[in-house]
């Protein structure tokens, strides 16, 4: 997997405290306290900007509203992705963590459950970020997609896991105890 | 003589080229707890009692105790003796540990008073051949076992189900499987329990899930035991799960109090690959974990790291606190399913290294899930061993005579089980009104080696057909009936069978697993007795004479033929 040629980097405009939508026709996109900023990329290097462009794309495809909130005091990703659903109109939500692991997660499931998780960070790229919208969009409609195949790469772990330690590390500094979540407009403009 | 700069040597080309280069190796840290088991801020052991009570742990005073502390100081320590043995030079009790004139009771007995602290400074003393002596001594089970993980990248419940016989009828003891899509748990856990009594009757199996799932399917007696009740060693990652040691507690004696096996998962790196260290090592607060396991008064514990392997096997002295963790958890006299269940390395050499701390001196499950399926289709993310590993793990056991609980089973004896497995799944799926199980498919299930080898499922209607498992409130009695309702009495008295033990609750024992004969071998008839050169388990008899068989061997008596 490698990261797309157009670099493209992400801000995440703060725009006031998360509340919970009324549409429910939405997905919220849920992120960890050091997405796209101080991180910029996964794990394997896909662009934070990328992640969130072929998530909103693939939302966006299947008529779908999105809405992005970044969750400041916790870094658990059923933790941020159920906050996510639990403010989200549709009760879909996807979660994401900086180094890209990712959940699709819905308001009435216990929060360590899910709908779809996809725990191995090293194996997202672009096309996978891209049906996880879709899925979790067709999930909002009430509809039941084929789940996302699920990658599984078992080396993935002697390669990455102890970096993955240090990611999160540097992410769990980056929690703001008793912050609430706080609703953030992506803003993605091209590196010149 | 000259060199040549940014030329690199043909050697250093074929070194890099090496799979352990894949890996990956980072520096310790151990202000954020990034450190095995040698750490400056790791606390010096101490305690007081006043009144019965401890009022001083590792030099924090009860008033600054965090909830582990409190739960270990209430629950696993023994206050009558904590003063007295932590009093003893750590120098003496790893020699006891090592010792095989120092009975494992004696060991035992010393053990229940110790701190965590205590504990840490003991066997920081010990290299890992002492504590592969200690382990061959401490272990709980006299007689040494093996756990597969069976699962499929597809959920499929057919592949499950026939690589569930093939795993029981190759010798593990325990079969455990977990899904892709959870929401697939219930057809598979099924495909589970039926392949695995079809492979030997008394093979005990379990579906890891959400906990109230995991629980709903253990009392329903779809599940046999559970294992996956993970526990932490620092009160912010217990927190972060919404979990407390008595909120485990609890769940614990929801599982006793209808007779299933269970045991308790921790493992050295959970707490700094979840951020939460605290600034201690790993073996540090994995020994907390073990002792809360103890408090909470379960039978045993899963623990080698498990899934967090990746981390203590990227610093440096890693894999001798995984081998640490193991001996402590059965000095503490609990079982110990010990690790090697997770995929830990690009090369062969450093897979097997890893391993031989237990499977020399033998644990009460060498692996906590051996992959019985091609680690591409193992849904925990991979393991140590897999399919593709049988002949070598036989060949190991053979050549070191040791038993790591398998043994080479003859092609057609597979077949044939595998074939039964599928057959019997297919009934009881028909039986129960389940999506169809085709033809193709159970012979696809024969012969197969990976999920790409079996014909796709309806994946839809295999949901709605798992939803409606638990809706309908199928149970492990409704599985008997469908199978004896379909000619399938030998299996269907397997599972019954399996069933009754959560009335007598043997399997409630230390270490309890079921022989051929349904007999539960656990800590109470099989206790370790070994006391040196000699004596305890050794592998002999008609077991040896089974692993002395390989897929090839010469024969002596007519050197132009092979006997298997």
């Amino acid at each position: 997997m490698t990261a797309p040629a157009a670099e493209r980097s992400l801000t995440l405009k703060e725009v006031g405290q998360a509340q919970r939508g009324s549409r429910p026709d939405e997905v919220v996109i849920a992120v960890s306290p050091a997405f796209a900023d101080p991180f910029t990329k996964t794990i394997v290097e896909v662009p934070h900007a990328e992640v969130i462009r072929q998530i909103l794309a693939g939302i966006e495809e299947q008529g779908v509203h999105a809405r992005m909130i970044k969750v400041w005091d916790t870094a658990d990703l059923a933790a941020v992705a159920h906050i996510g659903a639990r403010l989200s109109g549709s009760g879909i939500s996807v979660g994401l963590l900086s180094r890209g692991t990712t959940m699709i997660h819905q308001r009435d499931l216990p929060r360590l459950s899910n709908l779809e998780l996809f725990p191995q960070s090293p194996l997202l790229d672009a096309e996978v970020f891209r049906l996880i919208g879709s899925n979790a969009a067709q999930y909002a409609k009430g509809e039941s997609p084929a789940p996302v195949p699920t990658r599984n790469d078992q080396m993935a772990r002697p390669r990455w896991q102890a970096k993955a330690a240090l990611l999160h590390l540097k992410e769990y500094e980056c929690i703001v105890a008793g912050r609430r979540p706080v609703e953030v407009e992506p803003v993605i403009s091209r590196l010149s | 003589m000259t060199t040549t700069e940014g030329r690199r040597s043909k050697r250093t080309e074929i070194l890099e080229a090496r799979p352990v280069n894949l890996d990956g190796f980072v520096e310790e840290w151990p202000e954020k707890g990034l450190v095995a088991m040698e750490s400056d801020f790791d606390p010096t052991p101490s305690v007081r009692v006043e009144d019965g009570r401890i009022v001083e742990l590792d030099g924090r005073a009860r008033a600054d105790f965090d909830f582990m502390d409190t739960f270990i100081a209430d629950h696993a320590l023994d206050v009558e003796t904590a003063e007295e043995v932590n009093a003893i030079p750590s120098i003496e009790i790893a020699r006891m540990l090592v010792d095989p004139r120092a009975t494992r009771d004696e060991v035992i007995a010393v053990g229940r008073g110790l701190t965590p602290a205590k504990i840490l400074d003991v066997v920081k003393l010990m290299n890992v051949v002492e504590i592969m002596m200690a382990m061959q001594k401490m272990r709980a089970r006299r007689t040494p076992a093996n756990q597969a993980h069976s699962t499929s990248a597809k959920d499929n419940p057919i592949q499950v189900a026939a690589d569930a016989a093939e795993g029981a009828l190759r010798g593990f003891a325990e079969l455990e499987t977990t899904l892709g899509v959870v929401r697939y748990a219930p057809l598979v856990a099924i495909a589970l329990q039926v392949g695995g009594q079809v492979g030997r009757g008394g093979v005990l199996t379990q579906c890891a899930l959400e906990e109230a799932t995991e629980l709903e399917l253990g009392m329903r007696g779809i599940t046999a035991y559970a294992e996956t009740i993970s526990v932490y060693g620092t009160e912010s990652v217990f927190v972060d799960g919404d979990d407390t040691p008595w909120s485990k507690t609890f769940l614990a004696g929801a599982y006793a109090s209808r007779g299933i096996k269970m045991r308790f998962t921790s493992g050295t790196g959970s707490e700094v690959q979840m951020g939460n260290a605290e600034g201690r090592s790993m073996l540090y607060l994995e020994i907390r974990c073990i002792l809360m396991a103890k408090g909470a008064g379960v039978q045993g514990l899963q623990n080698g790291s498990i899934s967090c392997i990746g981390v203590p096997g990227a610093v440096p002295g890693g894999i001798r606190a995984v081998a640490a963790e193991n001996l402590i958890a059965s000095w503490m006299d609990l079982e110990c399913a010990s690790g090697n269940d997770q995929s830990f390395s690009h090369s062969s050499m450093r897979r097997v290294s890893r391993a031989l701390p237990q499977l020399l001196p033998g644990t009460d499950f060498v692996c906590s899930g051996y992959s019985g399926v091609p680690n591409a289709d193992n849904m925990f993310a991979g393991s140590n061993f897999d399919v593709e590993d049988y002949d070598d793990w036989n060949t190991i056991q053979r050549d070191l005579q040791v038993d790591g609980g398998l043994r080479h089973v003859r092609e057609p004896e597979i077949l044939q089980v595998r074939e039964k497995a599928a057959r019997a799944l297919q009934a009881v799926f028909a039986e129960l009104d389940l999506p169809p199980i085709t033809d193709a498919e159970v012979e696809a299930a024969v012969y197969a080696h990976g999920s790409g080898d079996y014909p796709d499922r309806d994946v839809l209607e295999d949901l709605k057909g798992a939803q409606a498992v638990m809706d309908r409130g199928v149970t492990g009695l409704d599985l008997v009936k469908a199978l004896e309702r379909t000619g399938f009495h030998d299996v269907a008295e397997n599972l019954l069978t399996v069933l009754r033990q959560r009335v007598s609750g043997d399997l409630l024992q230390t270490s309890a697993i079921l022989t051929d004969d349904f007999v539960p071998l656990s800590a109470i008839n099989d206790a370790n007795d070994y006391g040196g050169p000699g004596s305890g388990y050794r592998l002999e008899g008609e077991r040896w004479e089974q692993l002395k068989k390989l897929r090839h061997v010469t024969s002596a008596e007519n050197p132009e033929t092979e006997v298997s």
